[in-house]
């Protein structure tokens, strides 16, 4: 496991900032019931070609969830040994920024982000038309800028619109939603304090979280990933509420594509 | 937003959502060259106006009209496949055409065929070098079996990043292929004009030829470092020192010749 060796870790008494925050700057799970109601999403800021130096590139806001993506490629296989004659490569690359969190994280990718990083690679192989590039990579890199809750689902969507305004032949756009089971309540696009705070009211049935990838026109699942103690009924109406809210979200997604496709160059004149 | 099409008489009139009214007329007479911009939500409705258009192309002669459809899509559903065939930007499933890029949608006519559609993005879209396209690359180092290359361009497109590419001793030149030495035929730094033969191997890069008379080396520097002219298919001279270097020169296009 590799450690961060630069930092300066402080003397041995040192502890945490956050054990003295004030109570009430404390974070708590603060209840929905005036801004949105359980079955809803977080309205979405979405823009594309933000970064001119990559292929394409997205930003996503999602209350305070702030993910920024790019992509390059069709590039050369670094490694020799693992080009593929007849398909392209998807390589992505998952980091949430030390900044992102509470509790500040290091530059080096941890095992969550790796893990992190195989789920949405497998969420959006399924979308992008990879025999049309053989012997090539494609690259996805997906910072967090800020963690306020359903990261990989919002990540899944921000990589989609990314790879969609860089020009990347795709079947369909993936989108993303979560889910957060709470006992009897479910509560759709959670934030940050609403998905892990109820750890702490213990092991109940019915604690969990689902996250669903999803291809609204083909209307396939590309990507399923449950946290936690589920019933299978309970399961099976957190998939299809997931699938409800990521339905939500395309219009807004093609309205940012649209925007950016306008900006980038008038129609064509003939 | 929903477009609405009025026909009669031969007369389409269609509304769009930004109240723009664009009246087509198709008699057999009268030759109608005319961009028509829609936006166009619903499947129905674009179906409708566009077999519409059809209708109206086919009552005249054999005009070439090219219809553009201002729709940004991605994979949303375009049309069945027995409207139109696919271009580029498309992909075809259940028998209906999708649209695989965000871009314009563009539908050209052409003659008694089925129109083409197809989906278009302005910026260059990125090309792979595929077998038999003509590329630009640069040479990075030479060996006596092959030579080693950057490709740049790909027709006339260049390319965002280099492609790796070899051009081996027996792909130097069409005659004579066992007496080819690299060093006179090739020197780091050239510019050369290739053609892809095969996209290689998992560890080999791409493989290019340079026989033939068009392909070969376009600019090349001599040791002085002047750019070189070309005398003939193997040798170049230097204009400062007028030092004669081997080189497997590339045969000028006639077009590009100024008498």
């Amino acid at each position: 496991m590799p450690v961060d060796t630069k930092r300066i870790r402080g003397p041995e008494e040192s502890q945490s900032p956050l054990l003295f925050l004030s109570p009430d700057k404390a974070p708590k799970a603060s209840s929905r019931q005036g801004v949105r109601g359980n079955g809803e999403v977080r309205p979405m800021f979405a823009r594309c070609g933000l970064i001119s130096q990559a292929k394409g590139s997205a930003y996503l806001e999602a209350g305070n969830t702030k993910i920024i993506c790019s992509v390059y490629g069709p590039r050369e296989i670094e490694r020799k040994d693992e080009t593929d004659m007849k398909t392209g490569r998807l390589v992505c690359d998952f980091r949430l920024a030390p900044f992102s969190c509470l509790k500040r994280g290091a530059w080096i990718q941890g095992s969550e982000e790796r893990d992190l990083s195989q789920t949405l690679l497998e969420s959006l192989q399924p979308g992008v038309c990879l025999h049309r590039y053989p012997r090539s990579q494609i690259e996805v890199n997906v910072m967090v800028l800020e963690n306020d809750g359903s990261i990989l689902a919002h990540a899944v969507t921000c990589a989609s619109m990314a790879l969609a305004d860089g020009g990347i032949e795709m079947y369909d756009v993936v989108l993303g939603c979560t889910l957060r089971q709470n006992g009897k309540t479910c509560l759709v696009d959670p934030s940050y304090s609403e998905e892990c705070g109820s750890w702490q009211e213990g092991y109940g049935e019915n604690q969990g979280c689902v996250t669903v990838a999803l291809l609204p026109n083909l209307n396939q699942v590309s990507g399923l990933t449950a946290d936690g103690e589920l019933r299978e009924d309970a399961l099976a109406d957190a998939v299809r509420s997931c699938m409800d809210g990521c339905h939500k979200l395309y219009p807004v997604l093609q309205q940012a594509l649209t925007r950016a496709v306008k900006k980038k160059a008038p129609p064509p004149e003939k | 937003m929903m477009a609405h099409v009025f026909v009669c008489d031969g007369i389409a009139l269609t509304t769009v959502a930004r109240q723009q009214h664009i009246l087509i007329t198709g008699w057999a007479a009268e030759v109608v060259r005319f961009p028509v911009f829609c936006v166009i939500h619903a499947l129905y409705c674009c179906s409708i106006s566009l077999n519409t258009h059809r209708n109206l192309l086919e009552i005249s002669h054999k005009i070439c009209v090219r219809i553009h459809l201002h729709l940004e899509s991605r994979s949303e559903r375009l049309c069945s496949t027995e409207d139109c065939i696919p271009g580029t930007g498309t992909y075809l499933r259940h028998g209906y055409i999708f649209a695989s890029l965000t871009g314009y949608v563009l539908r050209k006519n052409e003659g008694e065929e089925l129109p083409v559609i197809s989906v278009v993005r302005e910026t260059e879209t990125q090309l792979l070098p595929d077998v038999g396209a003509i590329v630009t690359c640069k040479v990075t180092s030479i060996n006596p079996r092959f030579a080693k290359v950057h490709i740049l361009y790909v027709g006339s497109t260049p390319l965002k990043d280099r492609f790796r590419g070899t051009i081996r001793k027996e792909d130097v030149r069409a005659t004579e292929k066992d007496k080819v030495e690299t060093y006179k035929s090739f020197r780091p730094g050239d510019i050369v004009l290739a053609k892809v033969i095969s996209l290689g191997d998992v560890q080999s890069n791409y493989l290019l030829t340079t026989a033939e008379n068009e392909l070969g080396v376009v600019v090349a520097h001599s040791e002085a470092g002047a750019q070189m002219v070309p005398i003939s298919w193997c040798e170049m001279q230097c204009p400062r020192t007028h030092a004669k270097e081997f080189r497997k020169v590339a045969r000028v296009q006639p077009e590009y010749l100024q008498a």
